[in-house]
């Protein structure tokens, strides 16, 4: 298919004697929300972690627009338009928030060293532009009042949000957040479901998702793989993963769909 | 109380301690002759009279009292009291204890200045204020207790109720008055100003250099060197975050491309200054990208290990007789040729010491300009997070040898000027102590910034030029420098604060609607 954003084709990855992911296959098609879920330690941050970059998968390949992401580094990866966040929070902490987003718009920035010495015509054009683009999405993540608070001194929300920001910062086309709503209250969820999803409507990016919080997962996801010790054992929509026996056997153990159909049963009776 | 007097107690021991080692430095013969030079005479000798001897010990009774009572402001006056005598009287006892023991050595006639070498006859005699030991050591413990008991007082007296207003008022008024300038400076007369406050800085700075002596002018030519040093080690720990140790060896290529052009041993090649003074630069930025390459794998500790060694390379091969016919070995290279600028030579201090403002002024605004634009902040998100800075599509590899190269450059000026203004350079200049002066100068001042620079090179580089007469105590003050910084201010003196940015398009609107009611 050409309208798949990522094509992730065989990949494994193996620590020591730990296949942490194994043979996944994924395709994902532009502009969707995508989700991946699992147990703990079901491997989905470390397919992460292939797809961006940061691991060079031990078998399959990777393809982001066509181009083979496998053995490029992370900032090139970054380059291509494929941003993530992370699971624990891992902002620039001593830097401004409106420091953290400049940061990440460095792929698209051209000024050199040189220019920024003698601050040239273009250098001060494209701070300029930097600047409203950085408030941009500080606005967009409704941010924009701590513009100049340090980073590491935000409320765990609204550093969530920042890290989002700072991704946004390089124009990304694909977006891997990971677990966005680990640890905040219910409304907090609210908000940040309704951001993944206008960032999808408004900017057209695609989002892959990992995510332990099946309401969001479930009321956001065009489309749901599910990982388990590194295998994935279904794909599908959202209906169909809720049905899906194996996945129920993964979260719950053995004999769990058996007991999730008793309890459906009793609630249709 | 209990917990109080307890408390005293603690703080009277810790005071004995430190009045007990200070003794044995001999501080208070040294106190003593700055005192009895500060009254007016001219030469104390090394053992000062006795009646500095004891203004020191109320001095010290003085520290103690105030210590006592220091976060103890609501304390009634009688347990003031008692927690101040109780605190000296604790730490009088303790010197008291180190008296009678050099007293004994005084009565039996042991000799230990082997093991201590203050401790001489004469030292101890005057300890004892020349008095009979028993009354020296009455009179030690009494002034110590007058000392404190005037601290306590001192403190009783800044908490009266009527004190503490006319304070606070007085702080208003000046607080009121900083605010004005402060305005003024930054509201619209904010051009004027800055035009007033440079070219006053401009003349100051043309003029100062011409009435001082030489010796003024080296002092500051030193420290302006080391705050181009401690500028360039900036980018590199300050900004980018990278751990060097041995960057001295970067100053070193710098000074000894300078030697080995322009002096007539070992090769006579006569380049003139400004020509070896632009390929020294260049060297040391190459030299910093060489570097650079092997350990951009490296972090934190190991990168530190690693220059470390790449900094005592430099200065063995330098010393080396293997390489003697090429660098002068271990006996330096002499009569280094000084700069000339429209056909005059600088041959005076004055002449250096505009030259190395320049090169300050040269520097600081290139660290300037980097610091503010997107260069500077890619170096900052590596020092916070090398791997998130990767994946946000900063080039690390790139932006750390530039930080190495950039640093290394600033080093290279710094040992092209430094060399042709001594006229000499030799292997020894380059040693690990210069490379920990100047990282310990950028901790002091404050990590990352340029006032902080300018003000550590001073503490550290000015202030021990000029209290030469102090030089066996050079290095226990910097030590102790160091520890109370790190205690009291690990930031620095002059920490570093994130620039403010405004929205760009709303800035000239903004400013407008908050100038109209000044207006009024």
């Amino acid at each position: 298919m050409t309208n798949n954003i990522i094509q992730v084709q065989g990949v494994s990855k193996i620590f020591g004697g730990l296949t942490a992911v194994n043979n996944v296959n994924l395709d994902i098609a532009e502009g969707s929300i995508y989700s991946i879920i699992g147990p703990n330690g079901a491997g989905k941050t470390t397919l992460f972690n292939c797809i961006s970059g940061f691991y060079v998968p031990d078998h399959g390949t990777v393809l982001f627009q066509g181009l083979v992401l496998n053995g490029r580094s992370t900032d090139t990866v970054a380059s291509l338009g494929l941003s993530r966040t992370y699971q624990n929070i891992r902002l620039f902490s001593n830097l401004t928030a409106i420091e953290n987003v400049l940061v990440g718009q460095q792929p698209r920035l051209k000024e050199t060293w040189v220019e920024s010495i003698i601050r040239t015509h273009r250098s001060k054009n494209e701070e300029k532009t930097s600047l409203e683009e950085g408030f941009k999405w500080l606005d967009f993540v409704g941010l924009s009042e701590f513009a100049d608070s340090i980073a590491g001194d935000l409320p765990y929300g609204a550093q969530r949000r920042l890290e989002i920001a700072r991704a946004l910062g390089s124009k990304p086309s694909l977006l891997l957040l990971d677990e966005p709503t680990a640890g905040m209250n219910p409304q907090e969820t609210l908000e940040m479901t309704a951001l993944i999803r206008s960032l999808r409507d408004k900017f057209n990016i695609t989002i892959i998702l990992i995510e332990h919080d099946m309401h969001v997962v479930m009321g956001i996801s065009d489309y749901i793989s599910v990982l388990d010790f590194g295998n994935k054992i279904a794909e599908g929509k959202p209906e169909e993963i809720q049905h899906n026996e194996s996945v129920i056997e993964a979260y719950l153990g053995p004999g769990g769909a058996a007991l999730a159909q008793k309890y459906r049963r009793k609630k249709a009776s | 109380m209990k917990t109080l007097i307890r408390q005293s107690i603690r703080t009277g021991i810790t005071f004995g301690i430190v009045q007990v080692f200070f003794i044995l430095i001999a501080f208070n013969t040294m106190i003593g002759i700055m005192l009895a030079k500060v009254s007016g005479i001219k030469n104390p000798g090394e053992i000062p009279a006795p009646k500095f001897l004891i203004a020191y010990t109320i001095l010290m009774g003085l520290w103690v009292g105030i210590a006592a009572l220091s976060k103890k402001k609501s304390l009634p006056a009688g347990q003031k009291l008692v927690a101040g005598f109780t605190a000296s009287l604790i730490s009088a006892i303790l010197v008291g204890l180190l008296e009678i023991g050099m007293t004994a050595i005084l009565v039996n006639k042991i000799f230990i200045r082997d093991f201590l070498t203050v401790l001489s006859f004469d030292f101890i005699k005057a300890t004892l204020f020349g008095l009979t030991p028993s009354m020296g050591i009455l009179v030690t413990i009494g002034c110590i207790l007058l000392g404190s008991l005037v601290g306590v007082g001192l403190n009783i007296l800044s908490n009266l109720h009527a004190v503490q207003e006319h304070w606070k008022k007085d702080l208003a008024f000046i607080k009121n008055i900083s605010e004005k300038v402060q305005y003024s400076i930054h509201g619209k007369y904010h051009l004027i100003w800055q035009i007033v406050g440079i070219s006053l800085l401009a003349v100051a700075v043309i003029l100062i250099p011409m009435k001082w002596g030489s010796y003024w002018n080296y002092v500051f030519g030193t420290v302006g060197l080391y705050v181009i040093l401690g500028l360039g080690l900036n980018i590199i720990v300050g900004l980018s975050g990278q751990l060097v140790l041995g960057y001295i060896a970067f100053f070193a290529i710098g000074a000894y491309t300078m030697a080995l052009l322009n002096a007539p041993e070992p090769h006579n090649l006569m380049w003139g200054f400004w020509p070896a003074l632009l390929l020294g630069v260049v060297l040391s930025a190459l030299s910093g990208l060489l570097l650079g390459l092997p350990i951009m794998r490296l972090r934190g500790d190991y990168l530190a290990i690693v220059t470390l060694g790449f900094g005592e390379i430099i200065r063995i091969l330098l010393k080396s007789d293997v390489l003697t016919n090429f660098t002068g070995g271990p006996r330096g290279i002499q009569n280094i040729h000084g700069p000339s600028l429209f056909g005059k030579p600088f041959n005076s201090e004055v002449d250096f010491v505009y030259l190395i403002i320049a090169g300050v002024i040269l520097a600081s605004f290139v660290y300037n300009r980097l610091q503010q634009s997107r260069t500077g902040r890619a170096w900052l998100a590596i020092r916070e997070d090398e791997t998130v800075a990767r994946a946000s599509g900063v080039d690390t590899i790139k932006y750390k040898l530039l930080a190495l190269a950039i640093g290394a450059a600033f080093a290279g000026l710094a040992g092209g000027i430094y060399a042709s203004r001594n006229q000499f350079t030799g292997p020894d200049e380059h040693a690990l102590m210069a490379s920990i002066n100047v990282l310990s100068l950028i901790i002091v001042g404050g990590m990352g910034n340029i006032p902080g620079t300018i003000l550590g090179a001073f503490t550290l580089k000015g202030l021990p030029e000029i209290l030469r007469e102090f030089a066996n105590f050079r290095l226990l003050a910097f030590g102790a420098l160091l520890v109370f910084m790190m205690l009291s201010r690990p930031e620095g003196l002059i920490p570093s604060h994130r620039p403010k940015y405004s929205k760009p398009k709303e800035t000239a609107a903004d400013l407008q609607k908050k100038e109209v009611p000044h207006d009024k």
